[in-house]
């Protein structure tokens, strides 16, 4: 008689259990009537942000490309002045889409591909002189991106006269010209490589892992996006300015530290970042972690948490504004500024990596958890 | 006291339960362990978890656990899959369950980054099954040596486990008496919503009544369901409640295999006759094993000497009140368990808490002045690191390596402080430990962690 039910409840046991291993691949899931949409923050970050900032990105990247093509046929102070623009202009554009190194962009490592800084002076220079090297290693991470070309365009003269002869007379010249070409010749291959993926099948891959797990779309936006914010606060100020090294300062260890655009370049990576948070873009205020948070009735400190976001945003913004660039002489004659800033991200990391997860559920570690 | 309940613990003595049960949960535990090992290596967690870190925070009292080398961990895993399938089919049985037992807990025991009441479950069940006779009856043993065959055996050897389970269940649902559950919802009214995606019931998750009904559901459940898996006349449904409790859990939480662990022991409530015949059934399966195991025309008796009786007794005497008492302790301690955990691993609190936390350490040249603050990752894996911020007793032991790693960088009683924010079930993040505090001065005890902030509730 007993026996008769443990066959159903196997079954069900078992059915359940490939419904389990089917139901990611499954039905698309529907947004939600009372509960936040999420699917629909999905599609407004990836159609409004995260894709227009990959075709602007990637325009710019082809644009410095061919100036650097230009430039190395024929390298006059002009040409020059052109692709040190191009550079600024392509390195601006980075900023803006830095966060999503998660689907095709992990795929090409494409934020330490592109941006390991500070660059290794010692590594480029062995590499422009020995004229071969294999920039797909790991540790050629710091001798290519835009860190490199930073200084192979601003870092390696005086001034632009002096440069120029880096790229004419100079016994390694031609060396130096192929070095460019080949570092810019793999960041266009790698955008290009995850524009195409944003352009063709990862949208539909993006939307439908619309849960809040570890693999989930949200989970890895709130994990990047988190990542990101420290690459903002250690490397592009905490480290320049001491906090990692008893106070030791280290002024050249900021980003863009030859073409002197740091405070720039951070400024706009803090803005990209609250832009993704706010789920802000040239299409409006669309659906974003803020409406998220609003929804999930989020608290902190008696307020509301979106709030307290949206103001320490505001914070830093404001204490990185208060600088001016060279980053580096900031460092140098007011660390109390930059110490100020950084202290404002600090208290962001907070809230972006503890309370905006922990209030939303999301899942930022692999590992079972807990059951009941 | 103690002679009394050895008393009791005679009367359970007399050989007179078929011993089908117990062979029938040695084949549940077995199977499901062997699955769950193999999805552990799979999912590449032997080299994340015990290989990949380059630091590890053991258990207070067993800093003398360290893993082994990559090819030692996966060998300790080999070992594990081989033994788990030993206890299923009866094979060399109390060698292979000790040993599944020794190597299990040993891995449980190297990083406390990973401990789950699961796997504390699984060593305590493990521990149970070396001191029970589960392999003298349809297993490769007795087909090697019949004369091992036993029918009948005391009824302890199979009310231990069910008293185990009832104690993990009751537990649980005291545990889910509490404002936080039964009142705020948390963190199911967290949890829930995160799992909005799911097809059919998506929707209904998002709202807040099916959240206070899981709560009090789920508190009942666990409360309720050891009476009425006793109960031979509310045992079918209750089976199915677990059934359907536990896929539910699994369907909407992360939370592995224990889901599926559950429902396999959990039908050693079962009746005798129940066991039989599903021993009978799978005897049809394997023929040839029918043959010999299922058709009981001799019966024998489980048989053991007075003095290993006497060491078994002591040992579940022992445990048991270890089980009963463990998690009461931590009424030891002041202030709110979820804040503080001192006294909340081992006790079969599960689902209780939506925790999370972000932890800056400074290390300071008390010669100098200067400070450093510490990029927790370069030490630690991303797992370890949200695992340790909130939890203070980990907080400490990182503090620990900070300090020996400074003083092997040459300066002299370097100061370790933390600035640690927390937050707890929705409540927003807050400073959790005394910024002030030398942590590399604090020694670990089972004494209240003075520097631990007291948990305000300011919303």
């Amino acid at each position: 008689m007993r026996i008769k039910f443990i066959y159903p409840a196997l079954i069900v046991l078992i059915a359940m259990a490939a419904f389990q291993a089917c139901k990611k691949s499954g039905s698309s899931p529907n947004s939600n009537g009372t509960g936040f949409d999420r699917v629909g923050m999905l599609k407004n970050l990836s159609t409004n942000i995260i894709i227009p900032g990959y075709v602007s990105f990637q325009a710019s990247v082809v644009s410095l490309d061919s100036s650097i093509t230009a430039f190395n046929a024929s390298p006059d102070i002009t040409k020059l002045g052109n692709l040190q623009t191009t550079f600024k202009i392509a390195y601006e554009k980075w900023q803006a889409v830095s966060t999503f190194d998660f689907g095709p962009a992990s795929n090409e490592n494409l934020r330490i591909s592109l941006n390991t800084f500070p660059a290794d002076v010692n590594q480029i220079t062995t590499n422009v002189s020995s004229g071969s090297y294999n920039l797909a290693s790991l540790s050629a991470l710091p001798a290519e991106g835009f860190p490199a070309i930073d200084y192979l365009l601003f870092g390696i003269g005086a001034d632009n006269n002096a440069i120029l002869v880096q790229y004419t007379t100079d016994s390694q010249a031609a060396n130096r010209k192929a070095y460019l070409a080949a570092v810019s010749a793999i960041i266009k291959t790698k955008i290009t490589n995850v524009l195409s993926a944003w352009k063709t099948t990862y949208p539909a891959t993006f939307l439908a892992a619309s849960g809040t797990d570890v693999g989930s779309s949200v989970g890895q936006l709130t994990n990047e996006l988190n990542e990101d914010f420290e690459v903002i606060k250690n490397y592009e100020i905490g480290i320049p300015a001491g906090t990692e090294s008893m106070g030791t300062t280290f002024p050249n260890k900021v980003q863009a530290y030859y073409s002197k655009i740091s405070l720039q370049l951070t400024l706009l990576h803090l803005l990209a970042i609250q832009n993704i948070y706010l789920g802000q873009s040239a299409a409006g205020n669309g659906l974003g972690f803020d409406d998220y948070l609003v929804s999930a009735k989020a608290t902190y400190n008696g307020g509301s948490l979106n709030d307290a976001i949206t103001t320490q945003f505001a914070t830093a913004t404001a204490k990185l504004q208060a600088l001016s660039d060279p980053l580096a002489n900031q460092i140098t004659t007011n660390l109390t500024g930059v110490t100020a800033a950084y202290t404002a991200l600090q208290l962001q990391t907070v809230l972006l990596k503890t309370d905006m997860p922990s209030a939303l559920g999301i899942l930022i570690t692999y590992g079972d958890t807990d059951g009941d | 006291m103690l002679n009394l309940i050895k008393e009791k613990f005679s009367l359970l003595n007399k050989p007179d339960r078929h011993i089908a049960p117990l062979a029938v949960l040695r084949m549940a535990f077995g199977s499901i362990m062997l699955v769950s090992v193999v999805r552990f290596l799979l999912k590449g967690w032997v080299y994340a978890f015990y290989i990949k870190p380059k630091y590890h925070f053991t258990f207070y009292g067993f800093d003398w656990v360290k893993p082994f080398d990559a090819m030692g961990m996966y060998l300790l895993f080999a070992i594990l899959i081989i033994a788990s399938i030993l206890v299923t089919i009866g094979l060399f049985y109390r060698i292979a369950i000790s040993t599944f037992f020794l190597c299990f807990t040993y891995v449980e025991l190297i990083d406390k980054t990973t401990y789950l009441n699961h796997y504390y479950f699984i060593s305590v069940m493990a521990f149970l099954m070396i001191l029970v006779p589960a392999s003298r009856y349809f297993s490769v043993d007795v087909l090697r040596k019949p004369k091992l065959k036993i029918t009948y055996v005391p009824r302890w050897a199979i009310d231990i486990f069910k008293l185990q389970l009832f104690l993990v269940y009751f537990f649980a649902g005291l545990s889910k008496l509490n404002y936080d559950w039964l009142i705020a919802a948390m963190p199911l009214r967290i949890w829930l919503p995160a799992s909005s995606h799911l097809p059919v019931i998506g929707g209904l998750l998002t709202q807040l009544w099916v959240a206070y009904l899981f709560c009090w559901f789920g508190a009942l459940f666990d409360l309720s369901i050891g009476f009425l898996l006793l109960n031979p006349k509310t045992r079918k449904i209750a089976y199915l409640l677990v059934i359907v409790f536990h896929l539910a859990t699994a369907w909407f939480f992360k939370i592995g295999m224990f889901p599926y662990i559950m429902i396999f022991v959990t039908i050693v409530f079962f009746s005798e006759n129940t066991h039989r015949k599903i021993i009978n059934y799978l005897g049809n399966i394997f023929s040839k094993a029918n043959t010999i195991s299922t058709t009981d025309n001799i019966n024998s008796f489980y048989q053991i000497s007075v003095s290993k009786k006497r060491i078994i007794y002591t040992l579940l005497v022992l445990h048991f009140t270890i089980q009963l008492l463990l998690p009461f302790r931590y009424l030891l301690y002041p202030g709110k368990l979820y804040w503080t955990e001192e006294g909340y691993r081992f006790s079969w609190r599960v689902m209780l808490m939506e925790k999370g936390g972000t932890v800056f350490f400074h290390v300071k040249n008390p010669q100098t002045g200067k400070r450093t603050e510490i990029i927790n990752s370069q030490y630690l894996t991303d797992f370890q690191e949200s695992q340790m911020s909130t939890q203070p007793d980990m907080i400490l032991q990182f503090a620990h390596i900070l300090a020996a790693d400074y003083q092997k960088r040459g300066i002299k009683n370097p100061i370790v402080t933390a600035e640690s924010y927390v937050t707890l079930n929705g409540s927003g993040s807050r400073l959790y430990i005394d910024s002030a505090a030398n942590l590399a001065n604090e020694q670990d005890s089972f004494d209240h962690k003075k520097w631990i902030l007291p948990f305000h509730n300011n919303n």
